[in-house]
């Protein structure tokens, strides 16, 4: 009985997110990103297009920002230097641009997922921001709110027009094709984060005790029967494709974890609108994190000579 | 003894309270104030002075109503959210307060609202057949005073009403 | 100069001959009128149509601008809805009988712009056909709508709202239905007695009737306000530059009730004119609507500056590049017709030569309502062409789809609303009666010519006494 359970459990339900509200995790995905090492190649997005059977919308609506780019390599200039400009031939700068590889912060505390009319973006046990695609009925509330932009709707079928035959054939079956009037976004390859998760589950491996596992100011309650993933026992499609092995994913709640390494190492934590780092020369941050989302994507900043 | 159903039309709505206010002293002897029905084309309240106080059970049941919209509306929502473990969201209780505060309130006014409507469909008896001594200058300009009188009050009844210059007389017997 | 709400002698059937006059033998500017109507709404028929097909592409929304002129248009309409409703509820409670030859047709207005509004959520949605996801009902899946969403919130107070106007102007309207009964032939006589549900006007009737009124006028109040509130809130719940402002449910309260305001001098004086309801839409009463226009157009132009002040004075980087690009940036045209239009055009109604001079009104509540759908749409796009990310500014015209169902849902109210005036009495009849009852009581001749009078009006003859 719903009443029942509202009366047993309401100090449960009011749980605050120090505790992950009423939640047990399994993971925590993350991702750190040193830009440093992005050399702006586009792999990681084409790669993303492969693997997540995102639709080509063509050059005219690419344009009208209508791509569905879950994957996107952002192009920054500095301050231009109008005296050196005009003595080179070129129109851009010398040092060119900085990049910066945008995907889904899959944030803890997510803008995107109250706002939802129907409840089609909600929060996984492995810390991502979830999206249903038969659930979403296209308000697209959750674009105009996330303060990313990092959500892209299907503004028409591409299911006919995107991939003409042969081209069906590279679809991946390991998950859908999305039809017009759906939100959708990155999802940190969930499709291999499940088969790796069953993979470990059929060989048995599973943690068999619940755990409360501190994250940097974060405490998140695990559960028992979580699967044991290796560190690096598979990657998502970006990672795999950068060359410069620019990308780090891995599970924030494994202490060995080379992302979690990473974090620690830049005293970046979760559950912060302000890192207090006591060696202010760590290069990484987090994007936005004075918004309160708490982003699981951590940069490292790119350092230049002047 | 039958029993005379007799509806005074009044075009002069001082005279018609002057009518009932004569009833409600009694100058006719067995009929009494309780038994008039005033159909009336606009709202007067004035007519309740005559009258006399006679109920009207609006209030209670809006207030019922206001109170099961707001507990209702509150558990409906709770239990829903309660029973829907499956979708939390980061950084959100499951039953989150400010916004059920917000939604039970809208509750709380539209079962107010629902209830205030039934009660006055039931209260006021209005979905019914009209009865026979409907008059359509009722509708117009003209005041109305309705008794049922037993027969030999009859004629005591019309004089009275004439000598408040009544325009018109209806009466039918009724067994 | 009239000075009187109503001319307190009028007959009282001369008053239901005139009401009942209006809903007969529709003129051949009438049939012209629904002609357009149904032209204008056929514009977004095909258009949605087309849209439903296609996808929300042709509207030329993008991932950065993902609402456009639909969910501007949803609060213009919903805002027009406020006045009617609330403004009689208003002015019910506060026994200002003037409302009574004004509010059935504004109650209407509330209604079917309730009822327009209704429909933008709908058209916006990528996926029509589940629309009704968004209602709290029992599935077998056991899934339920979030109801932490502003938009859910929208659903109930919208739903909550339209039940309770529709029955606050079905209610108020029964006595008239009587009377409509009382008087009509063929199928208006079984249509009026099916609506006016028995009424035949008994004390007990009126005693239910006149608590049954009260009350809901004192619900219809709150709800109005909660209503624009929770509509303010789908802004102000998020966390974008611009429409993350604490003082948004009040701008939007007053923005609600000064677009309503203007729609029922428009409509006032439409009515009037085609008609010919001089003997109860009465001068002296749209001056008293002006007047109470002007006040809100003043409470609307200082929470603006509230708005801009705080903006300014605050540490919002973000919400502060919005603003300044509002004054500014590519929407500063808009952005200044709206002020211009919103804070400058009202100075007219305080003119009393303007106020009574009808074409200038008629001219100006039109503008009036101009600026306030520009408001509207300054709300939404500014906001979305200059979030937080960089990478996604950008600037975005609306295409022919969205402006063709933006007209369109003019010609769906126009429709709803000349079915109306033909239908139901568009006037309160019961009222006008009760109205002029009680003025013809407190009426005495010798007086009168000393009241209501300005200084340019003739003298009395010397030879009454002064009173």
């Amino acid at each position: 009985m719903s009443l029942k359970n509202i009366l047993e459990n309401w100090s449960n339900y009011r749980r605050d997110r120090e505790a992950g509200g009423h939640h047990e995790y399994e993971h925590m995905w993350g991702m750190a990103i040193d830009l440093n090492k992005c050399i702006g190649c586009n792999a990681c997005a084409v790669a993303c297009y492969a693997e997540n059977n995102l639709a080509i919308v063509g050059k005219e609506k690419m344009t009208k920002k209508q791509g569905m780019h879950w994957m996107r390599i952002e192009r920054y200039w500095g301050e231009p230097d109008l005296d050196k400009l005009s003595q080179s031939s070129s129109q851009y700068q010398e040092h060119g641009a900085n990049f910066l590889p945008m995907m889904c912060q899959q944030c803890n505390a997510a803008t995107c997922e109250p706002v939802c009319p129907v409840a089609a973006t909600f929060h996984t046990p492995d810390g991502l921001n979830a999206q249903v695609y038969n659930r979403c009925i296209g308000s697209r509330y959750c674009s105009n709110n996330c303060p990313y932009r990092l959500r892209y709707f299907n503004f028409y079928s591409y299911y006919e027009s995107s991939w003409p035959a042969p081209l069906h054939l590279q679809l991946n079956p390991d998950l859908s094709v999305r039809d017009k009037g759906v939100m959708e976004k990155c999802t940190f390859c969930i499709q291999r984060i499940r088969v790796a998760k069953d993979k470990a589950r059929m060989e048995d491996r599973v943690e068999k005790e619940a755990a409360v596992i501190k994250v940097g100011d974060s405490t998140f309650r695990a559960a028992a029967g979580r699967g044991k993933l290796e560190d690096m026992e598979f990657q998502t499609a970006c990672q795999q494709t950068c060359p410069t092995g620019a990308i780090v994913f891995g599970d924030m709640l494994n202490p060995e974890s080379q992302v979690r390494k990473l974090w620690d190492g830049h005293q970046v934590s979760l559950g912060k609108t302000k890192q207090t780092k006591q060696n202010p020369e760590k290069r990484g941050y987090r994007v936005f994190e004075a918004l309160n989302t708490d982003p699981c994507v951590m940069y490292m900043e790119r350092v230049r000579e002047v | 003894m039958s029993k005379h159903r007799i509806m005074g039309l009044f075009s002069d709505f001082d005279q018609a309270f002057a009518a009932v206010a004569d009833i409600r002293a009694y100058k006719i002897p067995g009929v009494s104030v309780d038994d008039v029905t005033i159909k009336s084309p606009i709202e007067h309240p004035e007519i309740e002075e005559v009258l006399g106080e006679r109920p009207a059970h609006v209030p209670k049941f809006t207030l019922m109503g206001a109170l099961f919209g707001m507990t209702f509306g509150f558990l409906f929502l709770a239990s829903a959210q309660a029973t829907f473990l499956v979708q939390p969201q980061g950084g959100k209780p499951v039953v989150p307060l400010p916004s059920n505060i917000v939604l039970t309130y809208e509750m709380t006014i539209l079962f107010g609202v629902l209830f205030t409507i039934i009660s006055f469909v039931i209260g006021s008896r209005i979905v019914r057949k009209r009865d026979t001594l409907y008059s359509e200058m009722v509708s117009l300009d003209q005041v109305g005073v309705l008794l049922e009188v037993d027969e030999g009050k009859a004629q005591a009844l019309k004089d009275l009403f004439k000598a408040h210059e009544v325009v018109e007389i209806r009466e039918e017997v009724v067994r | 100069m009239q000075t009187k709400d109503i001319n307190e002698q009028i007959k009282w059937a001369q008053i239901n001959k005139d009401v009942l006059r209006s809903m007969e033998n529709p003129r051949m500017a009438y049939w012209v009128a629904v002609g357009t109507c149904l032209a204008m709404l056929m514009c977004a028929v095909v258009a949605e149509i087309y849209q439903y097909q296609v996808g929300m592409g042709p509207a030329n929304l993008n991932w950065p601008q993902m609402w456009g002129l639909y969910i501007a248009t949803f609060i213009f309409w919903i805002g027009m809805s406020h006045s009617g409703t609330l403004l009689s509820a208003i002015l019910h409670i506060v026994h200002a009988d003037w409302r009574k030859p004004i509010y059935r047709f504004a109650e209407a207005m509330t209604t079917f712009s309730l009822m327009t509004a209704g429909l933008f959520p709908m058209i916006h949605l990528g996926r029509l056909w589940n629309m009704y996801w968004v209602l709290p009902y029992v599935s077998d899946r056991g899934i339920w709508p979030n109801f932490r969403s502003p938009l859910v919130w929208d659903a109930f107070a919208i739903f909550t709202y339209l039940t309770s106007s529709a029955m606050f102007l079905f209610i108020g309207m029964i006595p008239d239905l009587a009377i409509c009964r009382d008087n009509a032939k063929g199928w208006r006589k079984k249509l009026y007695t099916a609506l006016s549900l028995g009424w035949s006007g008994t004390d007990r009737q009126w005693r239910h009737f006149r608590k049954t009124y009260l009350l809901m006028a004192c619900f219809l109040i709150p709800l109005a306000v909660s209503v624009h509130s929770i509509v303010s809130s789908d802004f102000a719940m998020s966390i974008m530059p611009g429409w993350h402002v604490t003082s948004f449910p009040p701008y939007f309260v007053a923005g609600a009730l000064y677009s309503g305001c203007a729609a029922i001098i428009t409509l006032f004086i439409l009515l009037r004119y085609f008609f010919r309801f001089e003997e109860y839409m009465t001068i002296p009463i749209l001056e008293k609507t002006c007047k109470l226009t002007f006040v809100i157009a003043m409470a609307w132009s200082y929470l603006n500056l509230i708005e801009f002040a705080a903006t300014w004075y605050g540490h919002d980087t973000a919400a502060k590049e919005v603003l300044w690009d509002k004054f500014t940036g590519p929407y500063s045209p808009y952005f200044w017709a709206m002020l211009f239009f919103g804070s400058v055009l009202p100075f007219t109604l305080a003119f009393e030569k303007l106020r009574r001079h009808l074409p200038t009104m008629f001219v100006v509540s039109l503008l009036l309502n101009v600026g306030m759908w520009l408001e509207r749409w300054m709300i939404v796009s500014p906001t979305l062409s200059l979030s937080y990310h960089p990478i996604a500014w950008n600037v975005l015209w609306p295409s022919m789809v969205q402006w063709a169902i933006v007209f369109g849902s003019f010609g769906w109210f126009g429709l709803l609303f000349l079915v109306f005036v033909k239908v139901f009495p568009s006037v309160s009849m019961y009222e006008v009666k009760e109205m002029v009852y009680h003025r013809r009581r407190a009426h005495v001749e010798d007086q009168a010519k000393y009241f209501h009078r300005r200084l340019s009006d003739r003298q009395p003859a010397t030879d009454t006494p002064s009173p």
